[in-house]
């Protein structure tokens, strides 16, 4: 089928080094989101792929065939841009038709794909609008109504929603879902909104400083992040880190002691317990933290709390009585708990223990 | 009080305009008043007839028509090279790596840092040297030489309001970046292509010294030259004709002012933006 496959891809800006070896295989009809803070080489990767930029080394592939040098045009694949890059001067019709009159499709036929482009978008009332005539709402859709005419084998689309409105967003995310299950092709989603990847992919490429740090689905990212970047980077607020060592089957911190069985050897001595703010119950157990600060938004409310002077955040119900500087009693599932090597940061394998006082 | 304000602000703007334009005005009269009444004094302001025989004088009887067929042919032809040149050099400025690529943008400006004075001699013996001297096409190179640097940064300020998106958006929608270029660059750059070339073709066509110098023959001079040549002596000065003649030059300028200027304000604004 037409996979991509990344192999070995560098990008250096002259002495900036954007992405270092790349390897990543996307499967056919897929749905996968490139997800990392800005500047991780998100869009240094699509536009790679889309042929807007060369790989400094390795190669691209698409089906069977490597598309290094082959120019844009003739990769068969539709880009959506972030700033939607629509031609000012031509009317949505004309946008929208663009690439089928660049691979001389006949104007008849051309006419029949358009009207049936912007149906599915519903477009048809704005077909004779100049761009900068249309909110960003219905320019995003000439944008993705541009790729859609075609029938390409890939949709690349970079940070699509980003310009939106929330509440704009929250449908046109629904929409994107519902029109790559009805197309069946793969696409490619290029984001910095960790929502947007948790809901929409099939499987989540996390990047930082052009290193792919884990390429797996959604739920593995979420329950078993590959390093600690993963496991802050995503879930918000984020995962909170406890440092400390293990000794004789017990992992201590000062203000915790859980017993852990890691199931490989290898690691360093200095480890970091990983606990999801919504992994914490609250109101009884053997730790113990004091309140600093508490950030109530309506349907919960976020607490910062002080354990033996490492910060955790928990959530906690909205009617809970929470003062500031009193002591809170709280304890951690410990089917949810997460185990990193506090130097290289990676994850260990490991089955836990119900948590201990402190010694 | 708001229509006193109002009342002295148009008085001083249109005495302002009157200044201004007064000389103007003067040469269209003096254009039209016979001969005879050009030296009365005290002097008439309206003519007391109206005469068109200096321009009859100019297109029948001198070769005023040939010059002006000289210098439109110049300013179009400068126009035409420079604006083909200028925006596919401003392009490439814009749009492409290449090491070097500022540092060349502002060596192009380096001969605006030496007096035209300067350079025309050397500039004469090379069209000889050449063999083009004493033509119209020399001075089509000589101007395109001092024009283009202009226009080529203007044309890059107009460009880099282009988003780099645009051309990527065509490049991926199955165009060639000749394609792209066309399609897409060009319409967007049309306003500034516009501006830079009024800018060339008033500089083409009321250049003097270098026509002064590289040209002397009827054949190839254009109207500045021409009309000096023909007109002014160290003896005499035809002021009727000369008056007429001036305002058959002006035309072409008073015709791009009055449908365009809004195209030169642009490009005013755009020379403005730091590039
Ligand atoms: N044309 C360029 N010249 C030099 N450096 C570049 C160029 N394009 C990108 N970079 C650098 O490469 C790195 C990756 O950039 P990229 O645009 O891929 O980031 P991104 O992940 O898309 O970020 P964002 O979320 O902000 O869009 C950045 O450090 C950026 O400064
Ligand atoms: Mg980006």
């Amino acid at each position: 089928m037409s996979d991509i496959v990344f192999s070995g891809v560098r990008k250096a800006f002259g002495s900036a080094i954007a992405l270092h070896g790349l390897d990543l295989t996307i499967r056919s009809g897929e749905f996968v989101s490139l997800l990392g803070p800005s500047g991780c080489g998100k869009t240094t990767t699509l536009r790679m792929l889309a042929g807007l930029e060369f790989p400094t080394q390795g190669t691209i592939s698409i089906g069977s065939r490597v598309v290094n040098d082959v120019p844009p045009g003739k990769r068969d694949i539709a880009m959506v841009f972030q700033s939607y890059a629509l031609y000012p001067h031509m009317s949505v019709a004309e946008n929208i038709a663009y690439p089928l009159k660049k691979r001389g499709m006949p104007r008849a036929e051309r006419e029949t794909r358009v009207k049936a482009a912007a149906e599915t978008l519903q477009l048809g009332a704005l077909l004779q609008r100049k761009p900068r005539q249309l909110s960003g709402g219905q320019q995003q859709r000439v944008a993705l109504g541009r790729a859609l005419v075609r029938d390409p084998v890939a949709f690349l689309l970079d940070e699509p929603l980003s310009n939106l409105d929330a509440k704009l967003r929250a449908h046109m995310r629904a929409e994107l879902i519902e029109l790559h299950r009805s197309l069946g092709k793969t696409f490619v989603y290029v984001t910095h909104d960790q929502l947007e990847a948790m809901t929409m992919s099939d499987r989540i490429a996390v990047m930082n400083e052009g290193v792919l740090q884990q390429f797996a689905t959604p739920k593995e990212v979420y329950e078993a992040p590959a390093n600690t970047f993963v496991a802050t980077f995503i879930g918000s607020p984020s995962m909170n880190m406890f440092e400390g060592a293990l000794a004789d089957g017990v992992f201590s911190h000062p203000a915790l002691r859980v017993p852990v069985t890691p199931e490989a050897s290898g690691h360093g001595s200095r480890l970091l317990l990983g606990v999801r703010p919504e992994d914490m119950t609250l109101g009884a157990g053997p730790l113990n933290g004091t309140i600093r600060v508490v950030e109530p938004s309506g349907h919960e409310t976020i607490v910062l709390l002080d354990f033996a002077g490492t910060t955790v955040t928990v959530r906690a119900p909205p009617d809970m009585p929470l003062g500031i500087g009193s002591v809170l009693a709280c304890d951690v599932k410990s089917s949810r708990l997460h185990l990193f090597d506090a130097v290289s940061g990676l994850r260990i394998a490991a089955r836990f223990g119900a948590a201990l006082p402190p010694a | 009080m708001k229509m006193v304000r109002r009342v002295a602000f148009n008085l001083f703007a249109w005495s302002v305009v009157g200044l201004v334009a007064f000389p103007l005005i003067w040469m269209v009269i003096t254009s039209v008043k016979p001969q005879f009444e050009l030296f009365r004094i005290p002097p008439t302001f309206l003519p007391e007839t109206v005469t068109f025989e200096h321009y009859w004088t100019l297109i029948y009887d001198t070769p005023f028509l040939k010059y002006m067929r000289n210098s439109l042919l110049i300013a179009f032809g400068t126009t035409l090279v420079v604006i083909v040149v200028a925006t596919l050099g401003a392009h490439s400025l814009v749009r492409f790596r290449y090491p070097g690529r500022e540092r060349l943008a502002q060596l192009v400006l380096f001969t605006y840092l030496l007096p035209s004075v300067v350079l025309v001699l050397p500039l004469y013996l090379l069209m000889v040297w050449v063999g083009i001297a004493n033509s119209l096409f020399s001075l089509v190179v000589a101007y395109t030489t001092f024009a283009l640097p202009y226009a080529l940064w203007l044309l890059r300020s107009f460009m880099q309001g282009i988003p780099d998106d645009l051309e990527a958006a065509a490049l991926v929608d199955g165009a060639t970046r000749m394609e792209a270029f066309i399609d897409v660059i060009l319409p967007q750059a049309l306003p500034g292509i516009i501006s830079t070339s009024l800018f060339t073709f008033i500089l083409a066509w009321n250049e003097y010294l270098f026509a002064l110098v590289l040209v002397n023959t009827d054949e190839a001079r254009p109207l500045t030259t021409g009309v000096m040549n023909m007109l002014i002596s160290s003896f005499n000065i035809e002021w009727s004709l000369l008056m007429a003649a001036s305002v058959m030059m002006s035309l072409p300028l008073v015709i791009i002012f009055a449908f365009l200027s809004s195209y030169l304000t642009r490009g005013f604004g755009a020379g403005g933006v730091k590039g």
